[in-house]
């Protein structure tokens, strides 16, 4: 029996158990563990994390570039249109002017004319008046020295009684006019 | 090492044991200066370097090298941490993220060539990160909640009969304070340290067999070293899972401290 | 061939966790496949059953070193 104790204390001597733990063994394990903790967390966990989060970014900001691009050109597109619409107004108006001056130069030089035609007319009529009156006032000479040269002759009688003469010849020509 | 010696002794096969993840030191006498303390050493330089190199110059198109330093992050950082912790995940990004690394990278020591030790399997490593993770999600919990309500809720889950208290309570107590530190350290203590074991076993095994003086054992070393190449790569599968593991569990319990209630 | 009795123990002890196992995970395949959105809500669930279940094979490996 003691030889079996002696061999187990050999054995024990020689191998201790497997799963007791060697202090020393802890100790390194522990200084290990947080030195390469601290290595880890310092140097290498904020790199990985700031790499992450740049691609984060560069990939949302790549769609905040594309989003601004869009409305961008939403915005100049707009713009473009803004000013066609503009400009077309502004031809419209253009157009729109140009007929209405068009318009008023018509009428004016249509005024112009009637105005024109009404003095022409006018100054046709006033001459025309003057002369009928010229020549009423011619005949009635003429008429008169005639009827008087008929009728003494007629008449065979001179009536050069100028008084006299005057006054048949006005007698006369009223008769004429009230027969008309 | 102590194995390889023994096997070619006279005495017949002895299967690789415990003893085999005892290592001398490689020189002086101190345990700072065995190969699993070395190699943790090592991790933490090489992790850091690695992801030092790949997030120096972090841009918005990574190159290849920050390409494969930023899946890893990512992983770790959308998979594990936004899904399972939600919205107070951020500050707890980087502890996790050590985790996984240098879990990952410490078990992957046990397949790499010249290196084959996962320092994993030396339990002391496992319970050093466990200790970080226990007094992580209490310490969490209890700036949340405060003591009291945390116990309390803890403990007394609403809506079950009032006499099962009687063994819920302890039981859930249990569960908070000793399973789950405990579970976590072995979990990957067992896997790496029987991984190990296994792949000692069939290397052994196929040495030993070569070293026979029958032919026909000679020809059957093959498979055996055949094998210890399979185990390797299920070896592989196995490391990368439990780091896997060991993180998810530690985001779970983190997760389990914050909210309201379980 | 030496050895502890411990270690069948442990043997025997894992058992039990691993037909747990393997019942939350395909309980937990099962949910998923019926329901892939659900992925997210299961997972941690089936985790943490998980991880309750192999708490048992776990104790089962710390007894056969502890106790010789």
């Amino acid at each position: 029996m003691s030889e079996l104790n002696n061999f187990i204390d050999l054995a024990a001597a020689e191998a201790p158990s497997p799963v007791i733990p060697h202090l020393a063994e802890i100790i390194v394990g522990l200084v290990a563990f947080s030195l390469l903790f601290y290595v880890l967390k310092l140097k290498v966990v904020p790199k990985f994390e700031k790499a992450y989060e740049e691609r984060t970014n560069a990939i949302e900001g790549g769609l905040a570039r594309a989003e601004k691009a869009h409305l961008e050109a939403q915005q100049a597109l707009a713009q473009y249109t803004g000013q066609l619409a503009k400009a077309r107004e502004e031809a419209q108006t253009l157009r729109e002017d140009a007929r209405v001056q068009g318009a008023s130069i018509i009428e004016d030089l249509r005024a112009k004319a009637q105005e024109e035609a009404v003095r022409i007319t006018a100054t046709a009529h006033a001459s025309i008046e003057a002369e009928r009156q010229q020549a009423i006032t011619s005949l009635r000479a003429e008429v008169g020295a005639l009827a008087v040269e008929l009728a003494s002759k007629i008449v065979g009688e001179s009536l050069d009684d100028a008084a006299r003469q005057s006054r048949v010849v006005e007698r006369f020509l009223d008769d004429l006019e009230k027969s008309k | 090492m102590r194995n390889s010696l023994r096997s070619s002794t006279d005495e017949g096969f002895v299967p690789p044991d415990a003893g085999d993840f005892i290592l001398p030191p490689i020189f002086g006498d101190s345990i700072l200066t065995t190969k699993p303390v070395i190699l943790v050493f090592f991790s933490v330089f090489l992790v850091s370097t690695l992801f030092i190199a790949s997030s120096r110059k972090a841009s918005i198109i990574p190159s290849k090298l920050q390409f494969a330093g930023e899946t890893v992050y990512g992983f770790i950082r959308n998979e594990i941490g936004q899904d399972v912790i939600g919205s107070e995940f951020r500050r707890f990004v980087p502890f996790l993220f050590t985790i996984f690394t240098f879990i990952l990278t410490n078990n992957l020591f046990g397949i790499i060539p010249f290196i084959q030790f996962p320092t994993m399997s030396r339990i002391g490593f496992p319970v050093a990160i466990t200790l970080f993770v226990y007094f992580t999600y209490h310490f969490v919990a209890i700036r949340k909640h405060g003591l009291l309500k945390y116990l309390k809720d803890m403990c007394f889950m609403p809506g079950i009969p009032k006499f099962m208290y009687l063994i819920q309570a302890p039981l859930e107590f249990a569960t908070y304070f000793l399973i789950r530190p405990l579970t976590l350290a072995m979990r990957l203590f067992g896997n790496m340290f029987a991984g190990h074991l296994l792949l000692i076993l069939f290397t052994l095994g196929g040495e030993y067999l070569l070293h026979n003086d029958n032919f026909i054992l000679q020809l059957f070393s093959v498979f055996s070293f055949a094998f210890s190449i399979v185990f390797t790569f299920f070896e592989f599968f196995v490391q990368c899972l439990q780091a896997y593991i060991f993180t998810l569990l530690s985001a779970l319990y983190i997760a389990g401290a914050l909210a309201d209630e379980h | 061939m030496t050895g502890t009795l411990g270690i069948v123990g442990f043997g025997l002890s894992t058992i039990g966790p691993g037909i747990a196992i393997g019942l939350i995970f395909a309980a937990y395949i099962n949910g998923v496949a019926r329901q892939p959105e659900a992925r997210s809500i299961l997972q941690p669930l089936a985790f943490l059953g998980f991880a309750l279940a192999e708490a048992l094979a776990i104790l089962g490996l710390v007894l056969a070193f502890v106790l010789k």
